[in-house]
């Protein structure tokens, strides 16, 4: 959508600043994107999370078109993209980052060091609930953690907050005598996501004018005045260093309404440190952080048409606290509703109450009563209604009868004894699942595995252990794969899914798709966790809690994806060689976010995170290869696999519970088709897959106790092709074989030949 | 031209609801139409769909909430009681909720081909505007998408809504990328505006409908702690018909020799096997589809090697008739 051909400027619309300004129709994400285009930062460091993700994409998209030159790197997990920024920004440019909820969380650690190190950049926090269990959809019990880490902290309660908060974070931030991180949170998906009128800024120089160049603080890259930065600090010293970071946060209190001020002058749009609406004589307020404030709004016009004396208060900045803002507010107030998007559990309010609260305790003449209230958790809609209820609460307070819970939930529901949710199949019992599909036989010749596959018409006896009616899109191929490794698993199987597609689309509340016991845990730790469970289970077992007869095997399923997130986690797992499986299902990207590029993500091929255009070509760097990562490991059993080659992967399979049971942890890497983010038909699955394993793309072999066999040899068999013709193949990656990214396809080519030479070899010689 | 005085609803918003299934575009036709009345009439508006993770064939809910230019939106909550509904896909017909909150003098659009009118519309108000549009075949004819011929149908009714602006920014959506796609959308879009059939005396209802709030099956007294689900297997309930794009795979026993290719590369889990006649040729045979989780993605057909499976267009009724229950005697 372009912007110039408005045809009816009306004055309404259109605010009164010194800047050009032109008319946008965005959401949140696509607000920040923007302003990040119009800042030029130097460099992002991100990891994709929902609701947040758009950013990155849109900065990918308009990278490759050349509207920007921002440096867009994707970190392995958020706490990876935490210490990219860190260290982007300590050597010296502006650095923006956009996360949400566990994503926050897990880069947390981060957060205070870098406040503590004084080192400025811009964070924006699509709020999301966090986990768990997991919940994709917006509240603020993610930036409410945020709150003890030093950084400067904004709501933006629209798109167009986001846009020009953005810019004011730069100038705050980067102020002499503040010298801090600042993030800028907004409620996702309802700002993140709904398109809203904004005014962008249509004039470059206006806005460097008033960015004016990042100061030059103290850099590992100067190289002539060395310096030591973060250094080892106990008692008495670092006290002093924390009332430096508090007298920083002091001095932003001074300096945020000055650049407020500034940028209004720009804008024409003013944002006070705590934005207050029909205040002035309020008997009643409530009290809302970002986009619920705006819909009680409404509500308090309705109220005051009615001659009540309501009003709404929403701080424009949490950190520092507007608390003196506050107090002048609520002076005159005799009962406040404060409404919190998230719960300090056991504390009596969410932390916006508990602050407020401590706020006007300060001033002896307030008397107000305050009733605190938790509201829409995990995305539930806060409507008119709801704020009506609120003014209605702290206006009965306020009657004769003083009527009201000081805390209470808003909105949850009891239940009622007659719903139920939909009851259950019948549980599959370890019996009905073994059926001796696969048989194993250890060859005491040569210690390795031998596999006797039944026919696949008889493993149609095999009840599956996921039931059908979960919602994966159309042709996904990570319920084949997980069909086809179920068949042969014999007896009882715990499963740990990490997050990812198949967890989400067969576990959507209060219903379920497992019929075995299922375990989610978030992505960065399932293999940790299901480590713990392991070795639990072996020590119950052993002190005789439970039945040795059970059997029991341990599977962790991941995307491609969790196998960046959480490769830590696995690799530890690995090197401590747990009685367990991990199989990954590669479809070579981030495809439960709307496809972002992960590790996995070949080079060349165009995802939402590495797009193409005429200054970029899909993703800059080649696949991770994972199998050789775990073969290093020097576990029991490593194999590639594809669900286009099921009975190469069940033999597999079959393998991997031996070992699993009876040696230590067993890696498979299995290539799963994606019809949605490879761009081809649903049905495309066999002939895209036999491509990219008849290109010697992705190689079917085994590492079994260190020797390496490959299963399948397109050279011997004599249908090797170039990998052009697997790349045809997909709308991904179709745009390769234009003549102009011959030099792509051919780097794709050699870095293909080479690995696959390595395999040969390692298939050749006994000791490689 | 901008005629924000032609607003209907003079205090309340005027706002629409698109009832959709992922992967059909109303998400785009949504934002086509709020950003044209934004930046090429001068209105003030805004859009948003509902959904959650990023997958085709769920349902999506996308909302245009548009005012005049002065007035700020500040609810940005979805849209309850509609001025216009549109519904994408004729199975959504079936679930209560496509039709809530609809005004009573409200506009109902839905996609289907002729046929007789579906008994559930008589739940809508008697004095709203029930507009029948073939949307899939138009699209079809014109090689353009259902969510343009739609468009064209809902601006037709709104004369407020200038065709001409949206069309235009139909076209520059597509211009880009897709620029083959810019004519056909047009033709699309103007067949929409004209090619439909209003069918009077629908409705029953006397006032405006009901808005829906869904009540969660479990509430903080009833729901078991910590999230745990003790129900194995129940997501057998869900009904994924509806994602399908109409195309299905059909079995003719005849050619089928029971190999269970297709088992082993069917993601949704739907075909129905059955133990062979005692002495038959086979132990194992496939007895057909359960059509109630078969998403149309037709790997199955792709993965037969005699022609057994094949891929049929799915006439109204033909998935009911062949279907084989999975689960007989409980999820029938």
């Amino acid at each position: 959508m372009t912007t110039q051909t408005l045809r009816a400027p009306d004055r309404a619309s259109v605010s009164a600043g010194s800047a050009r300004q032109k008319l946008d129709f965005k959401s949140g994400n696509e607000a920040a994107a923007l302003a990040a285009r119009d800042i030029g930062f130097h460099m992002m460091g991100y990891f994709p999370i929902t609701p947040s993700t758009e950013i990155a994409e849109n900065l990918s998209k308009m990278g490759a078109n050349g509207e920007h030159e921002i440096v867009m790197v994707a970190g392995d997990g958020e706490h990876g993209a935490a210490g990219i920024c860190y260290g982007a920004a300590l050597a010296g440019g502006r650095v923006l980052n956009a996360t949400s909820a566990q994503g926050l969380l897990y880069s947390l650690e981060q957060l205070p060091v870098q406040a503590g190190t004084r080192v400025p950049m811009v964070l924006n926090i699509a709020a999301r609930a966090i986990s768990g269990p997991l919940d994709i959809r917006g509240d603020h019990s993610d930036i409410y953690y945020a709150l003890n880490t030093g950084w400067i902290m904004l709501c933006a309660r629209d798109p167009q907050a986001v846009y020009d908060m953005n810019f004011a974070a730069i100038k705050i931030g980067e102020h002499a005598e503040v010298r801090l991180p600042v993030l800028i949170a907004f409620d996702g998906f309802i700002t993140s996501h709904q398109k809203r009128r904004i005014q962008v800024f249509d004039d470059p120089e206006a806005v460097s004018a008033f960015l004016g160049k990042r100061p030059d603080y103290p850099s590992p890259l100067d190289t002539e005045h060395p310096r030591t930065f973060g250094p080892y600090m106990n008692d008495p010293d670092l006290i002093n260093n924390k009332v430096q970071q508090w007298q920083a946060m002091e001095a932003a209190r001074r300096v945020i309404p000055e650049v407020f001020a500034e940028l209004e002058k720009l804008t024409g749009r003013a944002y006070p440190m705590l934005d207050a609406y029909r205040m002035a004589d309020a008997e009643v307020a409530v009290v809302l952080i970002n986009s619920a404030a705006e819909t009680a709004k409404e509500t308090a016009d309705q109220l005051r048409a009615k001659r009540k004396k309501v009003g709404v208060l929403s701080p424009n900045v949490l950190r520092p606290f507007p608390a003196e803002e506050f107090r002048t507010a609520l002076k005159r107030t005799k009962v406040i509703t404060i409404g919190d998007r998230a719960d300090s559990y056991g504390a009596d309010g969410g932390n916006l109450s508990l602050e407020v609260r401590a706020a006007i305790q300060r001033d002896p003449q307030n008397h107000a009563q305050v009733l605190s209230r938790v509201y829409g958790l995990g995305g539930k809609d806060f409507y008119a209604e709801d704020a009506e209820q609120f003014f209605a609460q702290a206006i009965a307070a306020a009657g004769p009868a003083h009527i009201a819970e000081p805390f209470a939930y808003h909105g949850a529901t009891p239940g009622r004894p007659e719903r139920k949710a939909p009851a259950g199949l019948p549980p599959i019992r370890a019996e009905e699942v073994s059926r001796g599909m696969a048989k194993v036989r250890r060859n005491e010749a040569t210690g390795r595995l031998e596999v006797e596959l039944a026919p696949l018409w008889k493993m149609t006896e095999v009840p599956n252990r996921i039931g059908p009616g979960h919602g994966a899109c159309p042709g996904c191929g990570a319920f084949p794969t997980l069909h086809q490794a179920y068949n042969v698993m014999e007896g009882d199987v715990v499963v740990l899914f990490q997050t990812g597609c198949a967890m989400v689309v067969t576990t959507g509340y209060p219903t379920t798709a497992h019929r075995i016991n299922y375990v989610h845990n978030l992505f960065q730790n399932g293999a940790a966790t299901l480590s713990g469970m392991v070795e639990m289970y072996h020590e119950r077992v052993r002190r005789g809690e439970l039945p040795a007869s059970r059997d029991i095997t341990f599977v962790m399923v991941s995307g491609d994806g969790g196998m960046d997130i959480g490769m830590g986690p696995a690799i530890g797992a690995a090197n401590r060689n747990h009685r367990m499986m991990i199989l990954e299902y590669d479809n070579q990207g981030y495809m439960n976010t709307g496809a972002q590029l992960s590790y996995s993500t070949p080079f060349g091929h165009r995802t939402s995170t590495s797009e193409v255009g005429p200054v970029l070509q899909g993703k800059r760097y080649h696949h991770k290869d994972t199998a050789q990562v775990f073969a290093a490991c020097h576990l029991p059993y490593v194999f590639t696999a594809s669900e286009g080659y099921p009975e190469d992967l069940m033999r597999k399979v079959a393998k991997a519970q031996f070992y699993a049971k009876n040696e230590g942890l067993v890696y498979g890497k299995i290539l799963s088709f994606c019809p949605l983010n490879w761009r081809t038909a649903d049905d495309a699955a066999q002939p895209v897959m036999q491509a990219a394993i008849d290109s010697c793309f992705f190689p079917l072999y085994e590492v079994e106790h260190g020797h390496t066999t490959l299963n399948y040899d397109p050279d011997a068999s004599g249908r090797r092709h170039p990998v052009s013709d697997w790349l045809g193949l997909m709308g991904k990656t179709r745009y390769l074989l234009k003549g102009e990214n011959a030099e792509i396809v051919a780097a794709i080519q050699a870095e293909t030949d080479r690995r696959w030479a390595r395999i040969k070899a390692m298939h050749e010689h006994p000791l490689l | 031209m901008s005629r924000p005085a032609d607003l209907p609803g003079g205090e309340r918003f005027f706002e629409v609801r698109f009832e959709s299934i992922g992967g059909l575009g109303a998400h785009a036709a949504g934002q086509v139409l709020a950003s044209a009345a934004v930046l090429r009439m001068g209105l003030n508006g805004a859009h948003f769909s509902s959904y959650g993770s990023e997958k085709k064939g769920s349902l999506v809910r996308s909302f245009v909430r548009l005012g005049p230019s002065e007035r700020p939106i500040r609810t940005s909550a979805p849209v309850e009681t509609p001025d216009a509904i549109v519904v994408f896909h004729a199975a959504l017909l079936h679930n209560p909720a496509t039709f809530a909150g609809l005004l009573k003098e409200g506009t109902f659009i839905y996609n289907a081909p002729p046929g007789p009118v579906p008994e559930v519309l008589a739940a809508l108000p008697r004095t709203a505007r029930v507009i029948r549009v073939d949307a899939l075949a138009i699209a079809m004819q014109e090689k353009s998408r259902p969510n343009a011929v739609l468009l064209g149908t809902l601006c037709g009714q709104f004369p407020f809504l200038d065709s001409e602006i949206i069309l235009e920014a139909l076209s520059e959506e597509f211009a880009g990328r897709h620029p083959e796609a810019v004519a056909s959308n047009e033709r699309a879009f103007r067949r929409g505006a004209t090619d439909f059939e209003e069918i009077p005396g629908v409705g029953r209802a006397e006032s405006d409908l009901p808005i829906a709030r869904g009540e969660p099956a479990w509430g903080y007294r009833t729901q078991p702690e910590g999230g745990i689900i003790p129900e194995p297997g129940n997501m057998a309930w869900n009904d994924l018909s509806a994602s399908r794009t109409g195309l299905i795979p059909v079995l003719d026993r005849d050619k089928c020799i029971h190999c269970g290719m297709c088992d082993l590369v069917c993601p949704d889990y739907c075909l129905a096997w059955g133990d062979g006649a005692e002495g038959g040729k086979y132990e194992r045979e496939l007895v057909g589809v359960d059509y109630r989780y078969c998403k149309g993605c037709l790997r199955c057909v792709e993965s037969c090697p005699t022609g057994a499976l094949t891929r049929e267009i799915e006439q109204p009724g033909l998935a009911e008739r062949l279907r084989v229950p999975l689960f007989p005697g409980f999820i029938t």
